[in-house]
Parts: C-alpha cells; structure tokens; sequence
C-alpha cells in the first residue's frame, strides 16, 4: 500500500477511535466519523487508485485498508458491480460509509414481528438513501438495511465497521417474499 | 416460460420460472432449502448442478470463488434456469 494512503487511513482510525471514545457511538458521533470519511473517499482516485484494487471476479469485493489492534474497527474499500445486492440485514454492529465512485442504494428497514416464531420474520421498509461520491451513510449496530449497486459503474467506497470482518458478528438476514429470517454464523468465537 | 427443477435432496420436481431463482421456487414449493443471506452473499445455499444449465444473479467472491464456478457449483439464490435442472444442495443453512 502507498504510505500516503496507509497514513491517511491510519489516521481516519485515530481520529474515529478518539470520537468513538469521547462520545459513544450514538448518531452524533456516527455523524462525525462519516464527515472524516467522506472527506478521505473525497481524496478519490488520487488515493485509491482503481489499479491498486482488484475488481471482483464475480461482483463484489471488499479490501482491508486498516484495521485496529485488539478488537478493534475495521477499515475497508469496498466494491460492487452494478447488480450487486444484498437483502435486508442486520450486522449487529455499527457502520458508515462514504462514496468514492459509483453509487448504492441503502434501504432501511424495521422488524414488525415480535420475534416469538423460530424462523418467521416481518420487516417494514422506512427510507432510503443513496450514497454516492461526497456523500456517506450511517448504521447504528442493530439497524437493518438492504443494499443494491445502482447505475452503470461500480460503486466503490469506503466502509468503517466497528469491528472487523473476520470478527463479525452473526449477521441476521430477513427476507421480506418469504417472510423469513435467518442467522449467519457468528465469527467472533472463531476469531478469538 | 417455466423450467422443472428436481431438488435431488429432497427428490421434488418443482416449476420454477425462467425469472425465478432455485431457492425462490423451492422455498415457495415448501422445501426447506438452506439459505442465509439469499442474495450472494454467503454460501449457505451452496449447490451443485448436476444437470441443466442456470444463469447467475451477481454475488460476491467471497460466496463463490472462480475455482469452484469451474466445479459447477452455483449459489441456488442466484440461480435462474436455462433449462431443466438437476441440483443439489451441499450445505445446511443454520436458522
């Protein structure tokens, strides 16, 4: 990686680390950590140049860029191919993420089940936005969305989890057609 | 345009829709077909055609990596059909 780019992600890392540790991980400081991450994805190309990254081989793709010591955040540039989607879901930690080409489709939604049928699930779609290049998104940690690459070009960005990928949580996936949910495999316990 | 679809696990012949995905026909046959994520993006619906031909919805590397597309194996969310089709699932899906 070019030591500008591995600087200023090692940065954006201290600098969320500091907000996450001032004031929690409530919306305003989410807020904050987007503007930071909007403002490196803004460095587009001239940081992340697309000859760095492989593209998917099949349509998504995601690359480390940093990553905290311990269990800590992660820092990812992510990419998508138009098409690519992903149903409505819940990672069981925060996120945010900011555009530096292409665009995707977040769509939020909320549980209307009261959770008491094993494998049953209804959600209820309550809004929308787009992230696209100079702007960003932000997830609390049980928020559910469904995500979807939108137009011609891929979208490729930058996403921050406050946790790393290999030690994620168990994804809870809900699928509005069969009115169904179902549990991935927790990584945490393996990732210890 | 409807194709058959023989879930050799379970040895159902369902229709699926030449618009439909595997696990949507199978999952609205009422066959408990594994599935997680249901848009590529795990690998809970690992399959194998065994006969047929099906197209691929977009999905992720990380669910199904070009060595095993060479094995024939496909992610039944993201299966349409071409033809009739054999297919087998590999994997259990935990709920």
């Amino acid at each position: 990686m070019n030591e500008e780019r591995a600087e200023a992600c090692a940065v954006l890392l201290r600098q969320a680390r500091a907000i996450v540790d001032a004031d929690g991980t409530g919306e305003a400081a989410l807020e904050k950590i987007k503007g930071l991450l909007v403002g490196l994805a803004n460095r587009g190309e001239a940081l992340f140049s697309k000859d760095d990254y492989a593209m998917p081989d099949a349509h998504g793709r995601n690359h480390v860029l940093a990553l905290e010591d311990g269990d800590g955040m992660g820092l990812y540039l992510t990419i998508g191919l138009p098409g690519k989607e992903a149903a409505p879901h819940d990672h069981g930690i925060w996120c945010v993420n900011a555009a530096i080409s292409g665009r995707e489709v977040h769509r939020f939604y909320r549980r209307t089940d009261d959770g008491s049928r094993e494998g049953y699930a209804t959600v209820e779609e309550i809004g929308e936005v787009t992230v696209a290049p100079g702007q960003g998104m932000t997830m609390s940690d049980h928020a559910i969305h469904a995500t979807a690459v939108v137009g011609d070009e891929p979208a490729i960005g930058l996403a921050l989890y406050g946790y790393a990928l290999v030690r994620f949580p168990a994804v809870v996936w809900f699928h509005p057609a069969f009115s169904s949910v179902r549990v991935g495999a927790s990584r945490r316990a393996e990732a210890a | 345009m409807a194709f058959e679809v023989t879930v050799v696990n379970t040895g159902a012949t369902i229709a699926c829709a030449a618009d439909q995905t595997v696990l949507e026909a199978a999952v609205g046959a009422g066959i408990d077909y594994p599935y997680t994520c249901a848009t590529g993006n795990c690998a809970a619906c690992i399959s194998e055609v065994q006969a047929g031909a099906v197209s691929m919805l977009p999905y992720s590397d990380n669910a199904l990596s070009a060595v095993q597309v060479g094995e024939g194996k496909v992610l039944a969310c993201r299966a349409r059909p071409l033809s009739d089709v054999a297919v087998v699932w590999l994997g259990r899906g935990r709920r």
